[in-house]
């Protein structure tokens, strides 16, 4: 690090493509040494944000700052920034230890000084020996820890990266989120990442920054956009989620909602956002780990009887498929190592769960 | 018709048109080792006696020096204004760009003889014909149009990320351009330079509109040399060509791969 570690602000940054909004009014602070998360379908601005952040794009309005200085007329060579492409970007015909010295080439660092860095962040990123390989003989692993060494090895204020690891298969991807996440503890350097992956966004962040259509529409850290998410979007948007449709009924005494579930005709109090009126369509949001299989009499859940539809076995746990008089709704059934058979498609059960653990939101318009 | 003999068939035809193609070329070859004093087929006896006449001809010599002077600066002209052009087609946008794509192509599709007469009505008040800047303008616009069309294949295949890439590490954009896409472009520039060589070398068309005594090309020479006299000089020449060609051609293959920048 050349100093202490700097934030990032934008504050009003659109951006058009031609008369297409991709970036509409976004305020964004990221803290010194903050990790945060830009997470949304392809399309929300995302991506465009963080190129406006390298200075690869050019606000249309708003400003950006970089460690408080205003960075929008700072071409990007001056910004300081490291930054990881999507497919790496790696220079084809350099090999690994030219394309990390190629920053500290560009400032005219002494060569001794160069190699010296060169070898620490290969050591860092355990590439050590592949020296001369050029990009072309590394695996997918390996090409991800170059563009991590050759954007770390400058020591930039600002960390970016534009889903890194969306070409890598799961195991890969799941490990180098480990590691990213290690390495910039360790280095404690501000950092952006770009992804449309809701596990690798809840595994890196210290702050989860949801967006949708160029505007931000929720953020907070992992926590809290799982369990308290803002808007029918984010919630279905982070996790799996059941959905049961519901008519507004009137408000209860302590401000919550009265609703009817929709086929069953059950009627339920459940805590809901302001303006809804009597009438009004609405989806209670449900995870499936929150419901549970079978559970006693009395114990202040609500509970539905169905018959088991169909049953999807993943190893470390089980999801099941169960038809109600108040829709489809799935449950999550942790393996517990016991040898109690789990129920099998076309059982009868019972399932529970809170009310508290819904959260009512006005559906989608498209839907 | 049963599938053996359509296979037949197309075998024999494909044979008919290499033959075709190739049958200039392998008569003029042996003619040039003839001993015979004219261009006769098959050549009787062998020689190596008109690859020496050529020596004792000044004026092919002096042809042949002044095509060779007139492809390298032309060729060397055209890789960079055409390197660039294809630069500012390829990556950036602006009002025009389609026209100017077009603009540089046209050369490719112009019937050479009008593009003749028109170059020739231009160079004429300038004072440049029958002088070697006159036939290095009018070699360039016709071997421009091939460089920018092999650079920009070339270029089609240079990752924009790269370039990002080089920015956000620090570089300037003219950095970036002569340390990543320069080096990228090799392949191009080596294929754009052996077809720019070879068809300045080549050209008679325009060239006959501009050439003069005192300042003469290979071809027209060769040409004039036919009208008067036709012994084995001229197939010698012509063999010489032929090898010099093809060992560009071959050398291109090796090195970059002909295929791609027809892709």
């Amino acid at each position: 690090m050349s100093g202490p570690a700097k934030g990032v602000a934008l504050s009003g940054v659109a951006k058009w493509y031609g008369k297409v909004p991709a970036v509409r009014g976004l305020d964004l602070e990221v803290a010194p040494g903050e990790m945060v998360s830009l997470l949304g379908p392809s399309g929300c601005g995302k991506t465009t944000t963080l190129r406006m952040v390298a200075g690869l794009e050019a606000p249309d309005a708003g400003e950006i700052r970089i460690g408080g200085t205003r960075a929008n007329e700072v071409p990007p060579w001056r910004r300081n920034i490291g930054m990881v492409f999507q497919s790496y970007a790696l220079f084809p015909h350099k090999s690994v230890a030219e394309n990390i010295a190629y920053g500290l080439v560009m400032r005219r660092l002494p060569r001794a000084e160069v190699a010296a860095r060169v070898a620490d962040a290969m050591r860092q990123v355990q590439l050590q020996g592949l020296d001369e390989r050029v990009p072309s003989q590394l695996s997918g692993g390996q090409r991800q820890r170059v563009a991590l060494a050759r954007a770390l090895v400058t020591r930039p204020d600002v960390l970016l990266f534009d889903e890194p690891l969306a070409a890598l298969d799961r195991k890969l991807r799941e490990r180098m989120q480990v590691e990213i996440r290690q390495l910039q503890r360790a280095v404690g350097i501000t950092t952006i990442f770009v992804t449309h992956d809701q596990d690798e966004a809840l595994t890196l962040s210290d702050r989860i920054v949801v967006m949708e259509g160029g505007r931000i529409v929720q953020s907070g850290t992992p926590g809290e956009i799982y369990e308290r998410p803002g808007s029918h979007f984010v919630s279905d948007f982070i996790g799996m989620m059941n959905a049961l449709r519901a008519t507004v009924t009137g408000r209860a005494e302590d401000g919550g909602l009265r609703v009817r579930l929709e086929p069953g005709g059950r009627e339920l109090a459940v805590a809901g956002p302001a303006g809804m009126a009597a009438g009004d369509g609405v989806e209670l949001m449900l995870r499936p780990e929150k419901v549970r299989l079978n559970p006693p009499a009395g114990a202040g859940l609500i509970h539905v009887g169905g018959t088991v539809a169909h049953v999807v076995y993943l190893g470390a746990v089980t999801y099941l498929h169960v038809g109600t008089p108040d829709g489809l709704v799935i449950a999550m059934l942790p393996n517990a190592g016991g040898d109690a058979a789990a129920p099998r498609q076309g059982d009868a059960v019972t399932l529970g769960w809170r009310a508290a653990d819904m959260v009512c939101f006005a559906p989608p318009r498209d839907a | 018709m049963t599938a053996r003999t359509g296979r037949r068939l197309l075998n024999a035809y494909v044979v008919a048109m290499m033959v075709f193609l190739a049958l200039p070329i392998a008569i003029v070859i042996p003619s040039a080792f003839g001993e015979g004093g004219d261009l006769s087929f098959p050549p009787r006896g062998f020689s190596l006696k008109w690859f020496g006449a050529i020596l004792e001809r000044p004026e092919l010599m002096a042809a042949a020096a002044n095509s060779a002077a007139i492809a390298l600066v032309a060729t060397a002209v055209s890789l960079v204004v055409g390197t660039l052009s294809a630069v500012a087609l390829r990556r950036y946008s602006f009002p025009g760009r389609g026209a100017l794509m077009t603009l540089f192509m046209a050369p490719l599709v112009f019937p050479a003889i009008v593009l003749a007469a028109a170059i020739a009505m231009v160079l004429a008040p300038l004072g440049l014909i029958r002088t070697f800047q006159g036939l290095v303008l009018a070699h360039i616009v016709v071997v421009l149009p091939y460089v920018v069309r092999t650079v920009s294949a070339t270029l089609a295949e240079i990752d924009r990320a790269w370039e990002e890439a080089a920015l956000t590490l620090g570089a300037s954009p003219w950095q970036g351009f002569r340390t990543v896409t320069l080096p990228l472009l090799r392949p191009g520039l080596v294929a754009g330079a052996t077809f720019s060589l070879i068809i300045s070398f080549d050209e008679f068309t325009i060239s006959l509109f501009l050439v003069g005594s005192g300042m003469m090309t290979l071809p027209i020479e060769m040409y004039n040399y036919a009208e008067f006299s036709l012994d084995p000089t001229l197939a010698a020449v012509s063999t010489l060509l032929i090898l010099l060609t093809t060992l560009a051609v071959l050398a291109v293959e090796r090195t970059v791969g002909l295929g791609k920048q027809f892709s």
